[in-house]
């Protein structure tokens, strides 16, 4: 496979040069550290504590087959966001003076739990009949372009910003919507899976919020304007185009997905319908909202695409 | 008020933008697929499963308990390194589209360089404290970086040269002397330290012979030179400059100390080693990897030091 790159004429993405030392490598946000040894206490194997053996597909019909794999799918394209993300905030991280080491040791084993994630998805995706490798509508496919690695590791973004919007917000819904997927799933397999996964999603989205609870206080008035923004353009371009929800696309762009979400939600096989999922959006961004602002962050209110 | 920090501003991979279609999450390189499932099957953690009772500092001098402090500490650095260098490589495979098994082993990978930094900075702290910087400034340029995170994002650079020069090259080197280290170190505590990182190591250098057997049919001669030049450049000029082993680096102040801490960890059994014995290590492996490297065309020089002569 040949290497993808070449060069354009976008200007250099600014990178921070590492100044190693002093290097200090101590517990300095001890929520954070808790998270990260109760990761390295929940370890899983998804090949070993998902019943693979009794996940026997042949009692659905061919249209529920296609719809979860169609659902596990999409569900495997959103995870690979982590995948080069993650190592892409790990760095940052590393590289800005004066980051705590919690969180780097944190990062680092988040990026395996969302490798299993991925991995996990796949696998029921092909299960039902096989992984789809891509959106069949153009523009939908060009929403996950999202280059957040880009993003994460430019000096010029605002760290503290950059995980308010994802590691917080973005973190926190997603796992709202997960267990949503797990509280409508009755299948034993997709279920555990759904479990394994839930499980690890809880410390991610709870990274985000000790973060920026932990760094709130130093905030100027100027960096709760532009933790404010940054939220505003991720809800505003990105979950609300339909990232994690399909329905909330522009101009029916994920069609197919919303129905075969329907399908797979109906069959119990870890999915909800559209107004299920507006509903938990509707009631997480409220939490949030109020979750921001005691952070002194005012959190626009952009209407939520309607189900 | 603090100083601006310094910014790189050069063209990296990461100015390209985004493709992610299609997606291929299917097993391409099977035996990388089975270093994500194995690595995921042996995690370990650093706080628990290393039995931190029986380190028993009445044993040790108060020099060999700071030596080891500095040596345990000087680890931690490194390891940290990687933290950050083994995640740039992932997101080079991740944007050029490589195989999804070499992006998952690589995010179970980073993990494994937080726990060895971790037990490092744990071993250090229980001997004493951690040291947070060199105590000679002139070293901190050696223990920094070898480059590697720089390379990766750089698109002008070759990946199979960095894998190749990184893993086959200097975690080899390391590999093996840490495999020595088994041989040479008594405390109980060093010693399950030790064999934990190493079994974690085992799978790191196998993943770079693993991706080359997989890549080299596909090279040009052109590129396969560009990947000798850079193994060369790893061997001689990081390597045998001290990276790993300070005693190969030329006498100065700062590689004298740290060249007495290790004699006096060593002596201590607690996890160092020594010239006279890491010498004839570090020869066979560089001739290992001389002819490991020699099927694919690539030839490594004779190469001489001050202090081991030609090999």
């Amino acid at each position: 496979m040949a290497a993808a790159t070449q060069t354009n004429a976008a200007p250099p993405t600014p990178i921070l040069i590492e100044k190693r030392f002093p290097l200090d490598l101590s517990e300095s946000i001890t929520t954070i550290r808790d998270l990260y040894d109760d990761s390295k206490k929940a370890r899983w194997d998804p090949a070993a504590d998902i019943p693979w053996q009794s996940f026997d597909v042949s009692g659905y019909s061919q249209d529920v087959r296609r719809a979860a794999a169609l659902t596990w799918s999409r569900r495997s394209w959103v995870e690979y966001t982590g995948l080069p993300e993650t190592p892409a905030l790990l760095i940052r991280f590393c590289l800005e003076v004066g980051r705590e080491a919690d969180p780097k040791y944190f990062l680092a084993v988040r990026n395996t739990e969302e490798a299993w994630h991925v991995e996990v998805c796949h696998k029921i995706a092909e299960a039902f009949g096989g992984y789809v490798d891509a959106p069949s509508n153009d523009n939908y496919a060009a929403l996950f372009n999202q280059a957040f690695s880009k993003q994460a590791l430019g000096a010029d973004t605002f760290l503290d910003g950059y995980v308010a919007a994802h590691c917080a917000l973005e973190d926190g819904l997603e796992l709202q919507l997960w267990r949503g997927y797990l509280d409508n799933a009755t299948d034993p397999a997709v279920k555990r899976a759904l479990e394994l996964c839930v499980d690890d999603k809880k410390r991610h989205a709870a990274f985000g919020w000790f973060y920026v609870e932990k760094r709130a206080a130093q905030w100027s008035d100027a960096d709760r304007t532009a933790v404010a923004d940054t939220i505003t353009h991720h809800l505003g371009e990105v979950e609300f185009k339909g990232y994690h929800c399909a329905w909330m696309a522009a101009d029916n762009a994920a069609e197919e997905i919303v129905v075969a979400d329907r399908i797979t939600a109906a069959a119990g096989l870890g999915a909800l319908t559209p107004e299920a999922e507006a509903a938990i959006v509707s009631d997480y961004l409220a939490l949030a909202r109020d979750r921001f602002a005691a952070l002194g962050i005012d959190m626009p209110t952009i209407p939520i695409p309607a189900a | 008020m603090s100083a601006q920090p310094a910014i790189m501003r050069e063209p990296t991979i990461l100015d390209h933008g985004e493709n992610r279609f299609p997606l291929d999450l299917g097993v391409r390189i099977p035996r990388i697929r089975n270093l994500f499932h194995s690595a995921t099957k042996n995690q370990w953690d650093p706080k628990t499963d290393i039995d931190w009772h029986l380190l028993e500092l009445s044993k040790y001098t108060e020099e060999q308990l700071m030596a080891a402090r500095e040596y345990w500490s000087r680890r931690a650095w490194a390891e940290y390194g990687a933290i950050s260098e083994s995640p740039a490589l992932q997101i080079r495979f991740c944007q050029d589209r490589l195989e999804p098994d070499l992006q998952m082993f690589f995010a179970i990978r980073s993990q494994e360089e937080a726990r060895h930094a971790e037990v490092c900075y744990l071993m250090a702290e229980h001997l004493g404290g951690f040291v947070e910087q060199p105590f000679v400034v002139d070293y901190q340029a050696s223990v920094s970086t070898h480059g590697i995170r720089k390379m990766a994002l750089d698109p002008s650079f070759s990946l199979e040269a960095i894998i190749v020069a990184l893993v086959c090259g200097a975690e080899e080197i390391a590999f093996d002397v840490f495999r020595h280290l088994l041989d040479v170190t008594t405390d109980p505590v060093a010693l399950q330290v030790v064999k934990a990182v190493m079994r974690d190591e085992v799978r790191h250098c196998a993943f770079g012979w693993y991706f080359m057997a997989h890549r080299i049919k596909s090279l040009t001669p052109d590129e396969i030179k560009v990947i000798e030049n850079a193994l060369i450049i790893m061997i001689e000029k990081v390597e045998m400059n001290g990276y790993h082993s300070a005693w190969l680096a030329p006498d100065n102040p700062a590689s004298n100390a740290e060249v007495n801490a290790d004699r006096l960890t060593w002596e201590a059994g607690l996890g160092a080693t020594v010239e006279e014995l890491e010498k004839p290590v570090f020869v066979a492996t560089v001739q290992r990897i001389r002819r490991q490297v020699e099927p694919w065309g690539v030839e490594l020089p004779v190469f001489e030091h001050p202090k081991i002569g030609k090999f």
